[in-house]
């Protein structure tokens, strides 16, 4: 008995909840997209070390550059983290772009409208975003499970949806009577804090690993995570484990479209402090996350890392036509640079593509 | 006899390193009926997907009449004269039977229409002669499995095959319909055409074989006549040990009634009443068995008792309480376990680990589930560890994926989980499905070791011998009802025989 005991403690070794592989793959990846990347700007005449300390340079050159580029990872992480949640249902969720929209709705509109104490003002902010965005996302789960609506299209509705209510009211009652362009500025108790000023990093982004992190927990350590996984690989098996197959797919939908709004909120409250009446501010967030969620290969702790891969592309990218320049000429164009973060992007994503095509192919096999 | 084809020497490395077959020497002759005899993953199927030019082999030689033959395509082989029966039928179901014997052969009338007029003479010719008979208007998916199989056989001929390879081809068919396949093979032979049985099932091999090869582990053992040999010598041969082929069982002890089911009616997905009014009660200490030929209900009876699909009339109770029509996690609350069917589609979830695995259809109950729906590590291990060396789960690591253990052992981690739960009553559908002789015998062993204790359990097996070997009591079920109750020990085969077909036997006077 005793000596049973001791082999069942030997094997009790933690579970590897982090898969490796995905890590090495995707780094490989990666670093394939960098090597072809740098070819096609030797191709263009251009010189790819100097294109690419430029990238170095202007993302983490400066103290002031690599607090922009952290800066710019809050949004996109939430983003990504809330279509991987979503993917790890099997749902497509490509509407965190509308979803992201209720957050920043709710910040503009409660954090100028609504005077409450600081610390309870913004979480009251956080948390009606939280719903709202899991509202419209949760209605495209209801879609689906009731009416047989795919995800994809009632989400892209829902984008719309979203991107017209917010820039209506914008326009007809958030906006700043002094300067119609935009919304009017939200309440100090609202806002969330600079890390140092003169830099757009806010405590945003440590809410935003927080949030991955929780998320991370939740999938891998909690029954509603394990329903959540469950149903995404093997719906079948899961009604036979007994799972509500349909109200699980809500759910997850639920937390993915609240995470999102979570992102467009702590863009308000953390950056901008209100919204253009056209919000540009914000276009697109939600949209490059499904990127950031594919290099990260849906996992939240991927995700952290992908996010700051982007935010370093976007910012170093940027910088590249500045800091290659010398005296009389110019440098390597922005188009460049534009073009080389697509390869890199297209790159850094093969390994989910492939992991995709598989599951495919293998699905049609059984 | 001179040989119709031999294979040398040869070894198949899976991309993925798996080694199927280590260098095996396989022949057989002009005009006999030539059993492969294995048990799953001996490499039987992949010895002849590679003489069929389905697989191609890493190392050896082929040769096909005395003369070597580099077969790179299934089209390589027809052109041979090889052709291929594999397990799953490779028809059109939307086409009809004469359609799919031409696909691929179509010629063509004026240069467009199919002339499938002298295909038809042709294919009628040959049904004359060969005694196969179809109706070569009926839609495929309209045609019973033994037909379709005809239907495959009769595809090959027209194409000219003169070695016919068949993988497991009794599996779907009923005892009528295996003793017709049996004297059509033997008129394949008498027309000097070669025939290779793949099987696992010993008795089908003794009796329509003439000499039979036993692979192992993806090496040939011996290749004997069978007039030689004797089915426990190939069961050695098979699994390299003495294979105890009758369980001992002891005398049931039955007790109170765990599942009572009253007159239940089911429907299938497409609306069709496939269970029609079916009445029965399980004890507990007893095996109550389900027999029959598959597609006569049994999916549907075992998946409304289990919950997993609706009840269109009748009643269910469970340890007395009515059960109809109520989910999965509220039956097993009520002291369900069931051993699905389908161990991929239902049982497991290949992707999660072995750990994950353990506790499915458990995750959301103590102890694994703790307060705020956090999951207990620790106990989730516990248990795993359990489920391993209770039931000697062969697995490097709890955090394997499922889909890396045999089915052995992934039926093993079912069963496991299920008895372990310690229920009132199991539900096990095709139990031993696809595992090979040890592992059938363990979880065989199982049932009987959860009868034994009390426990309910209700098998549903397309295997005659185990539900008659393992069941205290047993029910023959033709088209979605039970054709009579019997005992299993105080039945003929001639009468179990007509049951299958529907025929309940007279009533002893």
């Amino acid at each position: 008995m005793t000596q049973q005991e001791a082999e069942a403690a030997k094997a009790v070794a933690k579970p590897s909840w982090i898969p490796w592989n995905s890590v090495a793959e995707s780094g490989l990846a990666i670093i394939m997209g960098f090597l072809v990347g740098g070819g096609i700007i030797a191709l263009a005449g251009f010189n790819p070390a100097l294109f690419y300390r430029g990238l170095i340079e202007g993302a983490f050159g400066s103290p002031r550059a690599l607090m922009d580029t952290i800066s710019y990872m809050t949004p996109i992480m939430l983003t990504g983290l809330s279509f991987a949640i979503a993917a790890r249902a099997n749902l497509f969720n490509i509407g965190s772009e509308g979803q992201m929209y209720m957050g920043v709705l709710a910040a503009a509109s409660i954090g100028a409208f609504v005077a409450l104490p600081e610390g309870l003002h913004q979480m009251v902010i956080l948390f009606v975003s939280f719903l709202l965005g899991g509202f419209i996302a949760a209605l495209a789960g209801w879609l689906k499970i009731k009416r047989g609506v795919h995800e994809v299209v009632s989400t892209i509705m829902l984008n719309w949806i979203g991107f017209y209510l917010l820039t209506y009211l914008a326009i007809f009652v958030l906006f700043d009577p002094l300067r119609a362009y935009k919304t009017t500025t939200i309440l100090p108790s609202a806002t969330v804090p600079f890390v140092t000023s003169g830099t757009s990093l806010s405590y945003a982004v440590v809410i935003a690993i927080v949030v991955c992190i929780v998320c991370y927990f939740l999938l891998w350590r909690t029954t509603l995570g394990y329903n959540i996984r469950a149903v995404g690989l093997n719906p079948t098996s899961s009604e036979y484990g007994g799972i509500k197959v349909s109200r699980t797919m809500v759910t997850a939908m639920f937390i993915s479209g609240g995470v999102a709004a979570l992102a467009g909120a702590l863009e308000i409250m953390g950056r901008f402090w209100y919204v253009d009446t056209e919000a540009s501010y914000v276009r697109n967030l939600g949209f490059d996350g499904i990127a950031v969620a594919l290099v990260g290969r849906n996992h939240p702790l991927g995700i952290i890392i992908s996010s700051f891969f982007f935010a370093m592309l976007k910012t170093g990218g940027q910088a590249v036509q500045i800091y290659t320049s010398e005296a009389g000429r110019t440098g390597i164009p922005l188009e460049m640079s534009l073009a080389i973060q697509g390869v890199i992007i297209v790159f850094a994503s093969i390994p989910s593509i492939i992991a995709l095509v598989k599951k495919f192919t293998e699905g049609r096999k059984k | 006899m001179p040989q119709a084809f031999s294979m040398k020497g040869i070894v198949k490395v899976y991309s993925d390193g798996t080694v199927a077959l280590r260098g095996v020497d396989f022949s057989a002759e002009e005009g006999e009926i030539h059993g492969l005899l294995g048990e799953n993953g001996a490499g039987k199927t992949t010895l002849m997907n590679i003489l069929f030019g389905r697989i191609r082999m890493t190392r050896g030689e082929t040769f096909v009449r005395g003369k070597r033959a580099i077969i790179k395509s299934p089209h390589d082989a027809m052109a041979l004269g090889i052709g291929m029966v594999h397990q799953h039928f490779m028809l059109i179901p939307a086409f009809t039977a004469l359609d799919n014997v031409i696909l691929g052969l179509e010629t063509a009338k004026k240069g467009v229409m199919i002339d499938r007029k002298t295909a038809r003479e042709k294919l009628e010719a040959l049904i004359k002669s060969s005694g196969l008979a179809v109706d070569l208007d009926a839609r495929v998916e309209d045609l019973p499995v033994g037909i379709q199989q005809r239907l495959e056989i009769l595809k090959l001929m027209y194409r000219g095959a003169d070695i016919i390879v068949l993988d497991e081809p009794t599996s779907v068919l009923t005892p009528v319909e295996v003793d017709e396949l049996f004297s059509f093979l033997r008129s394949l032979k008498a027309q000097g055409k070669t025939v290779v049985f793949i099987s696992h099932k010993l008795r089908e091999v003794m009796a329509i074989t003439d000499r039979v090869t036993v692979l192992r582990k993806g090496q040939l053992v011996r290749t004997v006549k069978t007039a030689e040999t004797t089915q426990g010598a190939l069961a050695q041969m098979m699994v390299g040990r003495d294979v105890v082929f009758t369980l001992t069982k002891k005398p049931s002890t039955p007790g109170e009634v765990v599942l009572s089911v009253r007159d239940l009616k089911v429907r299938d997905v497409t609306g069709r009443q496939t269970v029609k009014g079916v009445s029965f009660d399980v004890r507990g200490g007893e095996i109550f068995g389900i027999a029959g030929v598959e597609g006569n209900g049994q999916t549907q009876l075992v998946e409304a008792l289990t919950g997993l699909t609706k009840v269109q009339s009748g009643t269910v109770l469970l340890g007395g309480v009515e059960v109809q029509n109520r989910p999965p996690h509220v039956l097993y609350a009520q002291g369900l376990a069931h051993v699905p069917e389908d161990r991929h589609r239902r049982g497991l979830i290949l992707e999660f680990s072995m750990l994950e695995n353990s506790v499915l259809g458990l995750q959301m109950r103590e102890p694994f589930s703790g307060r705020f729906g956090v999951l207990d590590p620790e106990e989730m291990e516990k248990w795993t560890q359990k489920i391993i060396s209770d039931f000697s789960v062969d697995v490097s690591s709890t955090s394997s994926p499922a889909s890396s253990l045999s089915g052995g052992n992934q039926q093993k981690v079912i069963c496991g989980r299920e008895m372990l739960k310690n229920p009132r009553i199991v539900v096990a559908s095709q139990p031993t499905r696809g595992l090979d002789v040890a592992a059938t015998e363990y979880i065989r062993s199982l049932l009987l070791k959860m009868r034994d204790e009390g426990k309910g359990v209700l098998l549903v097996s397309a295997d005659l011998d185990e539900v008659t070997m393992l069941s205290d009591r047993m029910a023959i079920m033709y088209e979605g009802q039970f054709v009579d109750i019997v005992d299993p020990s105080k039945v003929s085969e001639r009468d179990l025989g007509l049951m299958f077909g529907g025929i309940k036997r007279e009533a002893p006077a």
